[in-house]
């Protein structure tokens, strides 16, 4: 039984120990895949023998891809067997692709040829789910006969267009063998949607893009909602035009690259308001749409690693920032966001085209013999990465790099800002304010607690402060927020005098008292100083309080631009004067708040470590013929400073987790400044908030790991630091002993 | 002058009073903001109990409450200067949410002609759009019998009416909570068995029939609930607003009705303290705003209760291993720091913890084990009360480690001793010795455990918690403890009532309420362990071998 018992306790002991620590590894285990590369395998090879393939396109789920041939031709692939269908398709004779662009969100296609005609086919996926629940994709075209753009005898060198519910804009570059110049066309189509279905698309509008091209353009891309125009001329320039009230107009002209190099690719990344470019020394950058003092302009945000040729094939995810470009060597699969590059690999064969799958999953690439690969893609959390969690990053539609945190949009097209910066910096801004509020009061009341309270007295007092310790911080965010903080927001200036006066009150009233004689100083024993402050300290925060008004009407005006006179309001004076916020939840608030959670914790400790001053010193001193001041000033706070140092330290870690407070009485906003007036959202109350709803497994789940992961690791080390002065001031005592 | 030596200075002073007094400054600080804090939760929290007199204003031609002579009648919650000249101004509580279309109305104090407070009006409880006031003028009951309010027994007969509906409103509770809810239960087991099996069979055909019968029996309880339904509506109150208005409602809507002009100290006193009795047992109503917190505390007691039967056993055991069996080296004394250090690890980091690790993981392999064929829908692969307390359990195990290693290390060593040189082996030693004497201390660790776990929110809002559960953790349907479900929490419960709420001014109450009986709870558990640390450390300190 004795043996069991001791190998029982000594297994169990240990699977306790490890189970602590474990806590640790799983988080880390959690954290790690966001640090991944993608991984990109070569599932299959499929030979076509199909001549002059041009561009492949494919369903999400990649099983029936289909693939453009340059007569025009568009060709099915039956993955599992590898056969090709032709599809029906209605061109002209002798149609040869000149150009052509794929839109994989709506499987749109526009081919377009040499006589100035294009074809708009619409390929239509479903899938087809048989008795077993196995699901086959059916694939149909639907395609319009062929559309005029330009005259018979010009070729279309670059077509794009964009699709919506009840409108399509198509734009083309056309040139004639003859005429040196190029003409762009733009057609607007319109139809109506009634409860019967959608019409037929009709053409609404047809006009020539007419603008003095300093030199001709060779390609073109249609922006969102057909509202826009990108286009690229031979002098290695690149226009922005936009539409406005019906009119064309030049918005904007830029040389891309400033070396003067070629420009060989641009192309929309997902979301059309980034385009990428390549060069043909290789380099290869990214240009956003970016509020500037002229509005909405293209400017340089991104540059990523150089490839060693400009990108003869270019492909964007559908469902992030992601995008692929090969040359003839190589292939790369890069992210704009974070400017990384997730994989790349030589090539064996040139490609001409390639895809990457609507879910993320896998890449097909179709090379000039005809030959189809198809590769998995694992890249779980290509938004990840050390940069996108620690550097400032210029995010599309921002004026410059900055930390954000903003990591859920509405939409697909929403680029995930996952800056834990801002988060750090609210924890050490909520962990400041709570400390600056905090330490003078808990250092004060453990001094005169540990050294001239009466020591029957600390009984009483040490349970009340322990009280503090136990209130749930639910109950003091709740507190804060809904009681304190609307009357706080109405008198600042009275909570400023109050800040003033208890000090100046207590300072004062110590003075004065002194400077009594004797006999009247004894009504007022040692150690129960203390008391006389209860009513004093009500006494003058009452008269503070009621000042408040009065001290605004005098200090904190501003002039009021609506009525002209002016207004005492200390929240508008704050913005005026300082130029930053003033939030009804702020960090004052917090502050408060957290002293509560805080202060106890900081007593016990201090308190602790100055009462176990060994009593020799005490005596030493006071025999010496110190007053009680100077050897508590000279003799005990240098001797216990490692003590106090580590309950400040324990205090440190404890507002610096402190979650509830903070999802109550900030605003939550992930803002970084050190405006008192503020919110802020810091580390923890950010896991509480989105943890809930992040999707398990997902970047934003892992991110908030990676979150707890740092917010863990802060306390241990500063738990630790505290511990060890602890042990080593346990230590000094022994050897004063 | 020069001093003369030996004459005594009186204006000497001691150097650096004035230091020590603004320390003593700082202690007054702190005690006064815990004091203020707990009196501001005592007073809010108990006056949402005390029936408070209706008053009756009317109002000046020119307010803006615009009805019949604008009368306005309600209980003073709020009494401020605005914020803008300093006018005062009254909240009151008008109720009759369903006629008004809000319960709250501020006043201006200068807008009021007149004060008074009627005898004979009533405040009721109803179960829809909060507590009603008004001046009842007759009940018809069963669409026949008719009494008004001039006769003498009206309110006798009110009260009566009540009593009846609220057992009535017992009775249908049960059956479709009860007894529905268990033939709902049994046909979702028969359900699920049904599919694992072939169509054909006889064991399918005997399901069958048994759901037939079952919802034979379902059928039967659902018509007897729906006449007790119908009854309750039978009886109406007709009653006029303070502002004019006739209004008639069916008496089932009505819980209970007090008339606080008429009640004197004693009936206050009376009402007071029945109100905390159905705060505390009642099951809330409208969206936690109205009723009592009954899930929660049961909620709260039973994580509690879990979280100590797990927290227990580890933490004890493992600090015996720390003190008594782990050679005492560096190791140990760095495992001892890093343990001291996990209490102060964020409880958040915890219930991250618990998500990944217990809810997906652990869960997650439950599920497909075991639960596979209710998938997708989770059972252990979700949040739940097991799940909660265990990551509670792993949050508190330092405190209880920590607690234990100064019980353990606080035994005489001569009584160690002595046992071993009786010949007692080592477990013998700890069994009868050791432990004994420590189980005070060990118990102060898990009364400080217990309280910490009591009133954290943060992990739990991750790993279970829900602002209204359908049932109970515990119930009379097998297997009686219910580990999968998902459970109601006293400090979520605040949280939710302040942040979530439809209707934050009426849950006012209901959150000082709350808060009122968790620091209770807290300062009680904190109370007690202090207590019991310095009663040991009287008990022990002048103990030697």
């Amino acid at each position: 039984m004795d043996q069991f018992m001791n190998r029982f306790i000594i297994v169990g002991g240990l699977a306790v120990i490890f189970a602590v620590f474990g806590i640790f590894f799983f988080i880390l285990v959690e954290v790690m895949p966001l640090f991944d590369r993608a991984e990109v395998t070569l599932e299959k090879s499929s030979p076509t023998h199909l001549q002059g393939a041009i561009l492949i396109g494919a369903d999400e789920w990649m099983e029936h891809p289909f693939i453009v041939s340059k007569d025009g031709s568009i060709h099915f692939l039956n993955t599992e067997t590898g056969s090709i269908t032709d599809a029906e398709l209605e061109k002209p004779d002798h149609f040869s692709v000149q150009s052509w662009a794929y839109h994989q969100n709506d499987q749109t296609l526009i081919t377009a040829g040499d006589s100035g005609t294009y074809i708009l086919t619409q390929i239509l996926y479903k899938p087809i789910y048989a008795q077993d629940g196995s699901r086959k994709i059916s694939a149909q075209t639907i395609a319009e006969k062929a559309n005029r753009i330009a005259p018979n005898d010009q070729s279309i060198l670059s077509i794009d267009f964009e699709a919506g519910k009840t409108m399509r804009t198509i734009a083309a570059i056309s040139q004639s063998p003859n005429d040196l110049n190029h003409h762009v066309t733009i057609q607007t189509f319109e139809r109506k949607r009634s409860l019967f279905g959608a019409g037929k698309f009709s053409l609404s509008a047809e006009e020539p893009l007419d603008g003095d091209f300093p030199a001709n353009p060779i390609q073109l891309l249609v922006g969102t909602g057909g509202e826009s125009l990108i286009i690229r001329l031979e002098n290695q320039t690149i226009q922005y035009w936009k539409k406005s009230a019906d009119a064309w107009q030049l918005e904007q002209s830029f040389t891309p690259f400033t070396s003067k190099n070629e420009i060989v690719s641009m192309d929309f990344i997902q979301g059309k308001v980034s385009i990428n470019l390549t060069s043909d020394e290789g380099e290869n950058i990214i240009f956003s749409l970016t509020p500037t003092k002229k509005g909405l302009q293209f400017v340089q945000t991104k540059s990523l690693e150089t490839l060693d040729s400009g990108a003869d094939v270019y492909a964007h995810s559908v469902r992030n920032k992601a995008f692929l470009i090969a040359n003839e060597t190589s292939i790369s699969l890069r992210y704009a966001t974070t400017e990384a590059i997730r994989w790349e690999s030589s090539l064996d064969t040139p490609i001409v085209s390639a895809l990457i799958g609507g879910k993320y999953d896998k890449i097909l690439t179709l090379a000039e013999s005809g030959d189809v690969r198809f590769y998995n893609l694992i890249d779980h959390h290509p938004e990840a990465g050390f940069k996108a969690y620690f550097s400032k990053i210029w995010y599309e539609g921002q004026s410059e790099p900055k930390f954000v945190w903003q990591s859920t949009g509405g939409s697909d097209d929403f680029e995930p800002k996952l800056s834990l910066i801002p988060l750090i910096a609210g924890s050490l801004k909520g962990t400041f304010y709570a400390l600056l509020f905090a330490v003078p009061i808990a250092l004060m009341a453990a001094v005169y607690t540990s050294q001239f309270l009466k020591p029957e007295l600390k009984r009483i007092i040490k349970p009340t402060m322990e009280i503090m310790a136990s209130l749930p911080s639910v109950v003091l965010g709740f507190l804060g927020a809904l009681r304190l903080a609307p009357i706080l927001e109405q008198r600042i200036p009275s909570v400023i005098l109050i800040c003033i006066a208890i000090p100046a009150a207590a300072i004062i009233v110590g003075y004065a008292w002194n400077q009594f004689p004797v006999n009247i100083r004894v009504l007022i024993p040692h150690g129960l100083e203390f008391v006389v402050f209860f009513p004093i300290l009500c006494i003058v925060s009452y008269v503070a309080w009621i000042s408040g008004p009065l001290f605004e009407q005098f200090a904190f005006t501003v002039n009021d631009p609506v009525t002209g006179g002016s207004v005492a309001d200390f929240r508008l004076w704050w913005t005026d004067f300082t130029g930053s916020d003033f939030q009804q939840r702020n960090s004052l608030v917090v502050g408060f708040m957290m002293g509560f959670a805080v202060i106890p914790l900081i007593f016990t400790i201090a308190e602790d470590a100055l009462s176990n001053v060994p009593p020799t010193l005490v005596a030493g001193s006071l025999a010496l013929g110190a007053s009680r001041w100077q050897t508590t000033a000279r003799v005990i706070l240098p001797t216990a400073s490692a003590g106090i140092f580590s309950a400040l330290m324990i205090g440190l870690g404890r507002a610096v987790g402190e979650t509830m407070i903070v999802v109550m009485a900030t605003g939550n906003t992930p803002i970084m400044d050190l405006n008192i007036f503020s919110g802020m959202r810091t580390l923890s109350a950010n896991i509480a908030v989105e943890l809930p709803e992040a999707p398990h497994g997902a970047t934003l789940y892992r991110t908030l790991f990676l979150g707890a992961l740092v917010l863990f690791m802060l306390t241990f080390l500063v738990n630790t630091v505290a511990e060890v002065m602890r042990n080593r001031l346990r230590n000094r005592y022994k050897v004063i002993n | 002058m020069k001093k003369d030596p030996s004459k005594f200075d009186f204006t000497v002073r001691p150097k650096g009073e004035t230091s020590v007094w603004l320390t003593a400054a700082g202690l007054a600080l702190g005690t006064l903001m815990v004091l203020g804090l707990l009196g501001l939760v005592f007073v809010e929290g108990f006056k949402v109990f005390w029936p408070s007199d209706v008053i009756e204003v009317t109002l000046k031609g020119d307010s803006s409450f615009a009805q019949n002579g604008h009368v306005i009648a309600g209980t003073i919650t709020k009494k401020q200067k605005k914020l803008r000249g300093g006018a005062e101004e009254w909240q009151l509580f008008l109720g009759n949410k369903d006629a008004y279309g809000f319960g709250f109305k501020y006043i201006d104090h200068a807008h009021i002609e007149s004060i008074q407070k009627p005898l004979d009006i009533v405040v009721a409880e109803r179960t829809e759009y909060g507590d009603a006031i008004f001046y009842p003028q007759k009940i018809t009951l069963n669409a026949s019998e008719s009494v008004s309010i001039d006769h003498q027994d009206f309110f006798k007969v009110f009260e009566n009416q009540l009593q009846i509906i609220d057992q009535r409103r017992d009775e249908i509770y049960t059956i479709e909570k009860v007894e529905i809810g268990e033939i709902n239960r049994k046909m979702e087991l028969l359900q699920q068995k049904k599919k694992s099996l072939d169509p054909a069979s006889l064991e399918t055909e005997s399901i069958l029939n048994s759901l037939a019968e079952l919802q034979t029996k379902y059928e039967v309880l659902a018509s007897s609930a729906k006449v007790l339904r119908n009854q309750q509506d039978l009886s109406t109150l007709e009653y006029q607003l303070p502002t004019g208005e006739e209004r008639s409602l069916s008496l089932g809507n009505f819980i209970r009705i007090h008339r606080p002009n008429q009640m004197n100290v004693f009936e206050k006193i009376g009402h007071f303290f029945a109100e905390i009795y159905r705060f505390l047992t009642e099951r809330p109503r409208e969206a936690n705003t109205e009723g009592g917190i009954f899930p929660a505390i049961f909620g709260t007691f039973i994580m509690t209760v879990l979280m100590s039967a797990a927290v227990m056993p580890f933490g004890v055991i493992a600090a015996i291993y720390l003190r008594e069996y782990a050679s005492q080296g560096a190791l140990v004394q760095a495992t001892r720091i890093a343990v001291n250090n996990l209490a102060g690890v964020p409880s958040i980091v915890f219930g991250v913890f618990g998500l990944g690790f217990f809810v997906y993981f652990l869960g997650g392999s439950i599920d497909q084990l075991f639960f596979s064929d209710r998938l997708p829908t989770a059972t252990f692969g979700t949040g739940g009360i097991l799940w909660a307390s265990l990551t509670l359990a792993l949050m508190t195990v330092p405190v209880v480690i920590v607690a234990t290693e100064e019980a353990l290390a606080a035994v005489p060593r001569g009584a160690r001793e002595a046992s071993l040189a009786c010949g007692a082996s080592k477990w013998q030693t700890i069994q009868r010795i050791v432990l004994p004497v420590s189980a005070p201390g060990i118990l102060t660790g898990l009364i400080l455990a217990m309280a910490r776990g009591a009133g954290e929110v943060a992990p739990l809002m991750l790993v279970g918690v829900v602002k209204l559960a359908p049932s109970l953790p515990i119930d009379g349907l097998f297997p009686f403890v219910h580990f999968e479900r998902k459970f109601m929490h006293l400090g979520f419960h605040i949280y939710d009532l302040g942040f979530q709420s439809p209707d934050s001014e009426a849950a006012r109450p209901m959150v000082f309420a709350t808060t009122l009986l968790l620091i209770i709870l807290v300062i009680f558990l904190n109370l007690g362990a202090i207590f019991l640390r310095n009663h040991l450390r009287k008990k022990y300190t002048s103990s030697s071998f």
